[in-house]
């Protein structure tokens, strides 16, 4: 058991740190206000190696272990959150599920691509009807020659406006079964793949979060991931992973917040003295960094597991839960003791409180992660 | 080939230094480390030399076990080899200890250097004293706060901005200087990078025993700086409200402030002051 980061882990951080903190930090407030996708930083972060944080060294990846990746991914999103979505969808929901489950032509030909980030990836399981009820997909794939043919609309896909291969949940028809859903790489220059318009949102603004119109778009049978009817154990192996992203994301904004809040408190002064030397403030900076301590031990503790090659699925719901809790409570807090300079787009923890929420809310929602859990829990053999 | 060393540093990352005003130190447990900013305009411009010319170049630092944090990452942004130089007899050793020692293992584990890099201060201590002083140490020409580096053939032209003029200075390698960080804007190390510093290179460790340094020697070349005392300069925003007639109180305002606004402006006020009366 290991509590300490080693010198590797040490050194990943400062180097995001120092990436996020000269080429994000002075665009952040303004990407988010206006809604716009940084190419320029996004086209550096590529040549990095932030687009294949953990795909091995012979797709050009970069082989990380996955509490490295987790640092990298809180490290932006202590900067910013809506280029940390970006960059963990992109690795955890996109690549990940490729490296588990696509076949090594599917490989060789897709992962060069994404681990390079000259294509970038997107998750697209989310309907008007299905969310956490995932067997309530309506996007249908209907067998038709050498392709598939598939028609129907995801919502809030995250990358959704730039991704250039999505990862589309579908239902196919088995024999002698039931209606069940498979999962397709399907690229975004064929005909009929269309994009809805940016969404308009509360937080995670500078990410293109869209919806996705499949008209007639026909995917060549190659591009099937997996077995057919491997849908439900794609998705659900593929959610576990990304909520190690997630929980990493939030992490990282509960971090931001709390540094903010800290530089804030020790230099307003009222009643003649700094608020930091008022005994309710400082319980709530003590309140805020022992519980992201907690959730940073939690998280590390999933990634950990996941490397050991264990069943990771109980503490990433774990870790997503609470990291994207202590997200929530920590930025309210941060702008609590901004007061009201924390109510206004002066001051980054306005725009931390709006990302934080989401946090609670994609990848499954806390109270599906509750669900989760208590499953893993209830499971257990009576001692 | 050409053969060049970079002398780094690892300092606390942070904005302000957590000095002990006790034992006048810095307390380098409460942050955690870098590269010493202008160490890793040293880096970049060695690497670049590289790029152009062919190099082999090596990083050496002293420090705690910890600095190996730093040659990783120039092993990540593209050096060749690292060398670490850490022995508690070496703690706290000041700028002409440090020359000294550093000055011994580069001789020791790189006698065919052609070029000697150095970041031209730190932003810790800030004395850029170490490279010059490592110049005399080993009896080399020298240059500080380069802003760019030539090579031609065995010659080096050095660009240096010093007090507001800017000279062109040429010396034969083998040679040292250092780096300014008007230039050489360091490139970021990748993941991959990082990743294989640390799973596929050594970093070289030398005691003091290594490089011969002994109490005795060390005592000829010991730290000959003390610290009488060390304070951290406050500075505290105030609000001040001058009431009365406007005149009046323009009047009082340039009493108590022209001479910060002179500084300020760069230029005297005075003359405007009467205006106003």
């Amino acid at each position: 058991m290991q509590f300490n980061p080693c010198l590797k882990h040490k050194l990943i951080r400062a180097t995001t740190r120092n990436f996020a903190e000269t080429q994000l930090a002075p665009i952040a407030a303004e990407i988010d206000q206006n809604r716009i996708f940084p190419h320029d930083a996004i086209n550096k972060m590529k040549e990095l190696n932030y687009f294949g944080l953990q795909a091995p060294k012979q797709y050009g990846g970069a082989a990380l272990d996955s509490i490295s990746a987790a640092i990298v991914v809180e490290e932006i999103s202590r900067v910013c959150a809506a280029v940390g979505l970006c960059v963990t969808v992109h690795n955890g929901v996109a690549v990940y599920p490729l490296l588990q489950f696509a076949s090594e032509a599917q490989k060789e030909k897709y992962l060069p691509k994404l681990a390079s980030g000259s294509v970038i990836g997107a998750f697209s399981l989310t309907e008007a009807n299905a969310g956490s009820d995932a067997g309530s997909v309506e996007m249908t794939a209907v067998k038709n020659g050498k392709d598939f043919v598939l028609n129907g609309t995801k919502i809030f896909v995250t990358n959704g406006g730039v991704c250039d291969v999505a990862l589309i949940f579908a239902l196919t028809s088995l024999p002698e079964k039931n209606l069940q859903s498979s999962v397709f790489i399907v690229e975004s220059q064929l005909p009929g793949f269309l994009r809805g318009e940016l969404e308009d949102l509360c937080g995670m603004r500078a990410n293109p979060v869209s919806s996705l119109f499949l008209e007639d778009c026909r995917v060549p049978e190659d591009n099937l991931l997996g077995r057919l009817g491997d849908g439900m154990k794609i998705g659900l192996a593929t959610l576990d992973n990304g909520r190690i992203g997630v929980a990493a994301q939030a992490l990282g904004i509960a971090q931001g917040a709390m540094e903010a809040a800290v530089k804030y408190a020790k230099e307003r002064q009222q009643f003649k003295k700094p608020i930091a030397s008022q005994q309710t403030i400082q319980n709530y900076i003590a309140d805020m960094a022992t519980e992201i301590m907690a959730a940073r031990l939690l998280l590390y503790r999933a990634c950990e597991l996941k490397d050991s090659g264990a069943a990771f699925g109980c503490e990433a719901s774990m870790s997503k839960l609470y990291c994207s809790s202590v997200a929530s409570r920590v930025t309210g807090l941060a702008v609590q003791i901004h007061g009201g300079y924390g109510y206004s787009k002066e001051y980054d923890v306005e725009r931390y409180f709006r990302d934080a929420k989401v946090t609670e809310i994609y990848e499954g929602t806390s109270e599906i992660q509750r669900m989760v859990i208590a499953r893993a829990i209830l499971s257990q053999p009576i001692m | 080939m050409l053969n060049i060393v970079v002398c780094i540093k690892q300092v606390p990352m942070v904005t302000e230094l957590p000095w002990d005003e006790k034992s006048a130190t810095l307390r380098r447990d409460l942050a955690a480390g870098m590269m010493n900013p202008a160490c890793k305009h040293a880096v970049e411009a060695a690497l670049q030399m590289k790029e152009k010319h062919g190099a082999v170049v090596t990083v050496l630092t002293m420090g705690p076990p910890v600095a190996e944090e730093v040659l990783r990452e120039a092993l990540a942004m593209g050096v060749d080899g690292g060398l670490l130089i850490s022995d508690r007899l070496l703690a706290g050793s000041d700028t002409y200890a440090t020359s000294f020692i550093l000055a011994e293992a580069v001789r020791k584990a790189c006698p065919q250097f052609d070029l000697i890099l150095c970041g031209a201060y730190t932003s810790d201590s800030e004395t850029a004293q170490v490279g010059p002083q490592m110049a005399e140490e080993l009896n080399l020409p020298a240059a500080a706060y380069a802003e760019n580096l030539e090579i031609n053939g065995r010659t080096l032209r050095v660009r240096r901005l010093v007090d507001n003029f800017r000279e062109t200075l040429e010396m034969e390698f083998p040679a040292l200087v250092t780096v300014s960080m008007e230039k050489y804007s360091p490139r970021y190390a990748s993941f991959r990078g990082l990743e294989e510093a640390f799973s596929d290179r050594d970093i070289f460790v030398f005691n003091a025993q290594d490089l011969g340094i002994t109490p005795e020697n060390l005592a000829g070349h010991g730290s000959r700086t003390k610290v009488r005392k060390v304070f951290i300069r406050k500075a505290q925003k105030q609000n001040v409200m001058i009431t009365g007639a406007a005149a009046s109180a323009a009047g009082e305002f340039l009493d108590r402030y022209q001479g910060m606004i002179s500084a300020a402006i760069g230029k005297s006020i005075e003359s405007k002051k009467k205006a106003v009366e």
